[in-house]
């Protein structure tokens, strides 16, 4: 271990380490190249740097972290650059990699929540050789190789990475359980369910805040603050959650202000075979339907094809009838379940990782059908959108279990309707309502610490959604507080497991449960997540053009570990530089004619009439 | 027979008008000797997504030149402006591809014998620059005149055939008034036209190229037909040395100098060799003479025939994707989505792009390099030699990025350089074999380019999209002729004579002014309205500063590394990015019995081959982040003469949807308030920080601190000042009554406010602004308030929903009261 050259630079005494800077392989897109160095880097919390004289690298102080492992002279095979030799360090967060033979050195950093599986590749050659491959939930893959250990280390890295990139494979706890830090703003209080339906005018004459859900009792799923319409009764609900899949009754997502159209969710029908039929549900739904008194109509939108709704019959779900629910109109949405959805990011990793093939690339990107489910998503949440805003008319947004499809749906749609939505802490809300409250199953959907990745319930269907909205800020660049950095952050959180945020699976896991929220974090360093062009759009709402012709493959998400994909020119700083002079412009301007008014003041008496009314101020919103 | 009568009566309306100038009752600015043929009233025109989307309505107008569309409240013209030859709505008739009407559940192509059974609803006009206008006729719009004017648009367009050019140059350009107006017109000085050797002789000093000379060989166009007057060659080469080498070259194309790197590297073009007979050394040694250049040391030829697509190859492509853009016009059947991506693959148009691209990425990194001579070879050096010595040029010259300079770089490498723009183009429709749209390519790389570094660029994508759709036209000298010889031709044709003295550009005074020259397309201000041209460059010059006056000795650089071994005479190829020298590379050194044979024997070892294959693998280098964050680190100052070598990777080609998707009707579906295609924020960000520069400029003038005793001084602030209040209000929308009481998601249905935004033009930098700056944009505060800046809190906003309160969680509910708007 002492063979590492000594001569290093001396550990910088204040700020992070660069070494964390560079650790994601290719300077990341969305990044502002003059931010602050104080969040550059995947970790969030950076105290103090710890220099680690072993490894000659800096590392990031987290509470409660604790070296596990160090092994020297371990080969890292970059897809992009060749083989690198240099020394691995494990935590039991992260995995860390150097390469000192670079000028700038060479630096990996994983979360090893991304790590999907760790499997030996070839076993022990004759050579010695131990190789393995991570294979990363992040559209990558990783090789490393290193001579096979002696025996006082009989630990090899493998056994290690096994250990705590599965902790809850192996009985430990998930880091975010232990990782204490403090934020100056706790992210948990960013969504309060009642005011939430407060902004949103609720209660009103027609819709009512219910406690009925207060202990999960009648739908465990379900967040317990709940809206319903004003004339159904606690009891009556009841005997709806009887009828809804897992008692995922409807329940109001949206209102609109004006027209008091709403958005409203649930499970499926527990139709059946046999058709059942449910009295409570049919006047429930009637009852959803009058509260908006501009339609005599009610939408109902099966985000499924209408093979899967009618196979569902025989698992006991199904669909509305039409003959049931007088007035109320069922049109299918066509968008496939989640294991067709994780078929095709499968797809989509194969065609963008490591290597792509420029004279395919465009028909082996349509052969994942990747933004062919985008659009099929974004078109429904379009006509649900469509039908709230120009319909003026209620829906009701439902597809099996109505945790995935339709928390994409409504949310998309929700978007598009309301500007709040399109602020970072709306956006914030939006999350934690539509999403976390409403019990998607993040723990299920993305396995945390779980060994078992050929787990079927496992699914990308909220990078789906995150993609979608990254699709609507393509079209809206101006329409949303938040710049792409904010969304791939989110992402690369979702499965670092260093948040509580997208840790379980409904609200009442969560509860009790101590974490620190992903937006603590976000909220304590705005500035790096928020888009300088963003204008006030709250009184418009979204209609994208869902043609494939205007989707794009979000390359600075799924393409970002190719360095060769690196943007040519950081706009955002063209950006920031035009509002910077903007607002020294205007500073100027206003000591000018500041300057013009004393003058003209002072001489007033030679004048007639007064010619400064002063210039109204431009606003910067930076 | 009521058309008839109308037509007539039309006729009337626009002649006996008192102003030769005439406007239409119904406010279509007529050109000179315009005449009204049909009208149309209460029709609405769809918007693309770049005018905003959505619906103007209005009057459309079918002349003998072009469908015009005349919104309802567009500002009055001001008759005695220049002629404008198309209004922003408007089309000409040489355009339009198709003229397809829709009617009730059926679509039909019009043609000018077809007759119509029922009252078309809408009017789709497909153009060849991939336009797609599309007007509806409201219920209001008289029956009559919907089928009226569909016949007479369907008759009067010109469907491609061989003799339709002229009359429809006549309808635009033929009256009188036009001839006198054209013939007194003064074309910019500000841009290199590259037509006189005083033209050449300024690009060299601007390039700082030394050892070259404008010859004037070629003056009778007697040594290369398809070459320009003015040639620059070694200053060397005597001119009777240089006219025994024509004949070595196809078509007479010797190599000649276009462009020199800051660094010393001399960009040459030349046709393939023939004759390979060489009787005299002098000969020979005259062809090595001009190969070398000033440079005498190295020479690379890179060979542009093979890697790169073929012009028919070119015009393949470029009809697929017509097609794949367009959909079947007749039918209006599109590819299906899920089809879409590899249809767009199967149409090569992106493989082509990225084989100019990367063709002229290699080329821009070995002339970084410094001191050596790159010579583009083409068998026939009027396509693929025109494109990738442009695009070099646009990649390494930050002069070419702009309006002026680009402008100038078209007429160097292509107009003058003898692109046979009129065959390719095919205006005349009589030889479909030769057609190619090799420019449109170019122009298409060029947008890559510029879309990859967009703030490197003066000139804007509007730009492009103009000069792409001008080639369309068949008016404009630049496009109508294979080289200049035919131009000159022409241009003596229509009476005008050449002086030996002045050159042909300078009109003979006594000769007869009805026949001027035809207009170039760089005269901007002919074909479009001034707002539309402010468009073509960026508001706020991009970060590194222009117009870099080049400095041919510009060798700070550290890599700067002469190739020391070089041995004097050397020549590689450069093909399939590799480089080689062949022995029949330059066919008089393969000869036996040459004497520089034996003198070169050594220049022919690869020696130097891997001194060059460092400088393309540089390239390849600087795609990976190590070498990125060691070289063009954005902190440090760039460098102006690093070329913008584009990304290659399948996913960073993209496809120019403003350019091909203008037309695609279901990417208008809907209507909203900004897309990302309109004005972008940051232009309008830009333009804001302009104005405020010019209000700075006023104020300070205003606040002066001694000013001159002058007693109209005073006075000359006080306007000033309140033109500045007035102005104040462009930045912040006046909470006007209208505005505040729109409807809160749709645009306004009415275009009020969109049509006063396209009006008056914006202020020049210089000038004072105008008042009615503010409306440019986008016309309605209502508008302006979510474009830019928060109103003030004060300012009631009814038609807000939910009011952004800085504590999001403690928001009254105040909303339920705002249903009423």
């Amino acid at each position: 271990m002492s063979s590492l050259s000594p001569a290093l630079p001396p550990p910088a005494r204040t700020g992070p380490p660069r070494p964390s800077r560079s650790s994601r392989c290719p300077p990341s897109p969305w990044r502002p190249p003059q931010s602050s160095p104080r969040s550059s880097g995947s970790l969030a919390c950076i105290k103090e740097p710890l220099y680690h004289p072993t490894m000659q690298i800096f590392l990031i102080q987290l509470i409660n972290l604790f070296v596990c492992f160090i092994a020297q002279d371990v080969t890292y095979f970059c897809p992009f650059i060749g083989a690198l030799s240099g020394t691995v360090l494990v935590t039991n967060y992260r995995l860390f990699f150097r390469c000192m033979d670079r000028e700038p050195a060479f630096v990996l950093d994983l979360p090893l929540g991304v790590v999907s599986r760790v499997e030996k590749i070839g076993g022990a050659s004759n050579r010695g050789d131990v190789s393995y491959g991570l294979v990363c939930k992040d559209m990558r893959n990783l090789r490393f190789a290193h001579k096979q250990m002696e025996d006082t280390l009989r630990k090899s890295i493998f056994e290690v990475l096994v250990k705590f990139a599965f902790p809850v494979s192996n009985g430990l706890q998930i880091y975010a359980f232990e990782y204490g830090q403090v934020f100056p703003e706790n992210g948990w209080k960013v969504y309060d369910a009642l005011s939430e339906y407060k902004r949103q005018g609720i209660p009103n004459e027609s819709w009512r805040i219910t406690k009925v859900n207060d202990h999960y009792e009648v739908c465990d799923t379900y967040p317990s603050t709940l809206a319903v319409p004003v004339n159904i009764p606690d009891e009556e609900l009841k005997r709806v959650a009887a009828f809804r899949a897992k008692g995922r009754i409807p329940v109001l997502s949206w209102i609109h202000p004006e027209s008091q159209a709403t958005v409203t969710r649930c499970s499926q029908p527990m139709v059946g075979v046999n058709g059942k039929r449910s009295k409570e549900d049919e006047k429930y739904l009637q009852a959803i339907m009058d509260a908006n008194a501009q339609s005599h109509k009610l939408f109902i939108f099966d985000a499924r094809p209408s093979v899967n709704a009618a196979a569902n019959k025989m698992k006991g779900g199904g669909y509305e009838s039409e003959d049931a629910y007088q007035n109320a109109e069922l049109v299918f949405l066509d968008i496939h379940n989640i294991h067709v959805m994780r078929e095709s990011l499968r797809k989509l990793k194969d065609v963008v990782y490591p290597n792509i093939e420029d004279s395919h690339w465009l028909s082996n990107l349509e052969s994942t059908h990747w933004l062919e489910h985008i659009k099929l998503i974004l078109a429904g949440a379009l006509r649900i959108a469509d039908k709230v805003e120009s319909g003026k008319t209620s829906v009701v947004v439902h597809c099996s279990d109505g945790w995935d499809r339709t928390g994409q749906l409504t949310s998309l749609a929700m978007l598009m309707l309301d500007g709040y939505y399109r602020t970072i802490r709306g956006f914030e809300v939006l999350l934690e309502k539509e999403w976390l409250s409403f019990g998607h199953r993040f723990q299920l959907r993305l396995g945390h610490g779980d060994k078992n990745h050929t787990d079927a319930d496992r699914s990308p269907v909220f990078i789906q959604f995150i993609d979608c909205v990254w699709q609507l800020t393509r079209q809206f660049p101006a329409a949303f507080e938040f710049n792409e950095y904010f969304l791939v952050t989110i992402l690369d959180h979702l499965y670092s497991c260093l948040f509580g945020t997208f840790l379980c699976n409904s609200e009442q896991q969560r509860f009790n449960v101590r974490t620190v929220s992903l937006w603590s974090y976000v909220n304590s360093q705005l500035e790096e997540f928020t888009n300088p062009m963003y204008v006030n759009y709250s009184n418009h709402v979204l209609f994208p053009v869902v043609s494939l012709r205007h989707l794009e493959l979000w390359v600075g998400y799924y393409i970002r570990w190719n360095p060769r994909m690196r943007p040519q020119e950081p706009v955002h700083q063209r950006h920031k530089e035009l509002l910077a002079k903007r607002a020294e412009l205007q500073k100027r301007v206003d000591e000018l004619q500041r300057e013009v008014t004393n003058r003209s003041a002072s001489s007033s008496s030679e004048r007639t009439g007064s010619p400064t009314r002063s210039i109204t101020p431009v606003q910067t919103f930076v | 027979m009521a058309p008839r009568y109308s037509l007539a009566q039309e006729r009337m309306l626009s002649q006996s008008g008192v102003n030769v100038r005439s406007r239409d009752v119904f406010g279509l600015r007529c050109l000179p000797g315009e005449c009204v043929l049909q009208r149309a009233v209460m029709v609405r025109k769809k918007l693309t997504a770049r005018e905003g989307r959505g619906w103007v309505s209005g009057t459309l107008f079918c002349t003998h030149f072009r469908v015009a569309f005349v919104p309802q409240d567009s500002p009055k013209p001001d008759d005695n402006a220049d002629p404008v030859l198309l209004g922003d709505h408007d089309v000409a008739l040489a355009s339009i591809e198709k003229v397809v009407v829709v009617g009730p559940n059926r679509t039909k192509l019009v043609t000018p014998n077809s007759s119509l059974k029922f009252t078309p609803e809408e009017l789709v006009l497909y153009c060849r620059d991939l336009r797609v206008i599309c007007f509806l006729f409201d219920r209001l719009t008289p029956d009559a005149q919907v089928i009226e004017i569909t016949y007479t648009i369907a008759k009067t367009y010109q469907p491609p055939k061989p003799g339709s050019v002229l009359s429809f140059q006549n309808a635009a350009l033929g009256s009188v008034e036009m001839k006198q107006f054209l013939s007194n017109r003064r074309r910019d000085t500000h841009m290199n036209w590259f037509e006189s050797a005083s033209d050449w002789e300024q690009e060299l000093e601007r390039c700082g190229a030394t050892g070259w000379r404008v010859s004037s060989v070629n003056d009778r166009f007697e040594m290369s037909t398809s070459l320009p007057r003015s040639i620059v060659v070694p200053q060397k080469v005597l001119d009777t040395e240089l006219k025994k080498s024509f004949a070595h070259f196809h078509e007479g194309r010797i190599p000649r100098w276009c462009w020199r790197h800051p660094r010393g590297s001399d960009l040459l073009r030349m046709a393939g060799f023939q004759n390979n007979i060489y009787h005299e050394k002098d000969d020979i040694k005259n062809l090595e003479m001009i190969l070398f250049g000033c440079q005498s040391s190295l020479c690379v030829v890179v060979e542009l025939d093979e890697e790169l697509p073929s012009p028919a190859d070119i015009q393949l492509s470029h009809g697929r994707l017509r097609a794949l853009c367009l959909g079947d016009i007749s039918t209006s059947v599109s590819v299906p989505d899920d089809r879409w991506l590899s249809t767009l693959e199967s149409t090569h148009w992106l493989d082509y792009t990225r084989a100019c691209l990367r063709k002229a990425s290699e080329v821009a990194c070995l002339l970084r390099g410094g001191h050596l001579t790159v010579a583009l070879q083409e068998a026939d050096d009027r396509d693929m030699g025109c494109v990738v010595s442009s695009l070099v040029q646009v990649m390494c010259d930050p002069h070419c990025r702009t309006q002026r300079g680009f402008q100038g770089l078209v007429q160097k490498e292509w107009v003058m350089a003898g692109h046979r723009f009129s065959s390719r183009i095919n205006y005349h429709r009589d030889n479909d074999k030769e057609e190619a749209p090799v420019f449109l390519l170019f122009l298409d790389c060029v947008w890559q380019i510029s879309s990859q570094y967009p703030t490197r660029f003066q000139l804007t994508e509007d730009f492009l999209l103009a000069l792409h759709d001008s080639i369309h036209l068949p008016l404009f000298s630049s496009f109508l002729a294979n080289c200049q010889r035919e131009r000159c031709k022409r241009s003596q044709n229509l009476g005008q004579s050449y002086t030996p003295v002045n050159g042909w550009r300078d009109v003979d005074s006594s000769s007869d002014p009805s026949d001027p020259p035809l207009p170039s397309v760089w005269d901007w201000s002919l074909q479009y309205s001034k707002h539309r041209r402010d468009r073509f460059t960026q508001p706020v010059p991009p970060i590194p500063s222009l117009q870099p006056l080049l400095n041919g000795n510009l060798n700070t650089h550290p890599d700067t590394h002469r190739p020391s071994d070089t041995v004097p005479g050397s020549v590689f190829l450069l093909s399939r990015g590799t480089f080689s020298c062949p022995v029949n590379l330059l066919p008089w050194r393969a000869g036996s019995s040459g004497v520089y044979k034996k003198s070169h024997r050594r220049a022919a070892s690869s020696e130097n081959v891997p001194g060059l294959e460092r400088l393309l693998k540089a390239w390849a280098m600087a795609e990976l982040p190590q070498g990125v964050t060691s070289t063009s680190a954005p902190q440090g100052p760039l460098d102006p003469y690093e070329p913008l070598l584009p990304l290659l990777m399948g996913p960073c080609m993209g496809l120019w949807k403003e350019c091909y998707l203008r037309g695609a009707l279901h990417a208008q579906a809907f209507s909203h308030p900004v897309s990302a295609n309109h004005p972008h924020p940051v232009e309008r960000l830009a333009r804001e920080v302009q104005q405020l520069k010019d209000e700075l400029a006023r104020a300070s003038s205003g606040a002066d601190p001694i000013p001159p005793p002058k007693t109209a001084e005073p006075r000359r602030t006080d306007t000033n000042l309140n033109q500045n209040a007035n102005n104040g209000t462009f930045l912040f929308p006046a909470s006007r009554p209208q505005s505040a009481s729109a409807p809160r998601a749709a645009p306004p249905p009415s275009s009020a406010n969109r049509q006063t935004s396209r009006g008056p033009p914006p202020p020049p930098a210089s000038a004072p602004p105008s008042r009615h700056g503010h409306h440019r944009d986008n016309g309605g505060g209502n508008k302006h308030t979510f474009l830019f800046g928060h109103p003030p809190a004060a300012e009631p906003r009814p038609d807000q929903r939910y009011y952004p309160a800085p504590n999001a969680a403690k928001l009254p509910k105040s909303n339920g009261s705002s249903v009423a708007s």
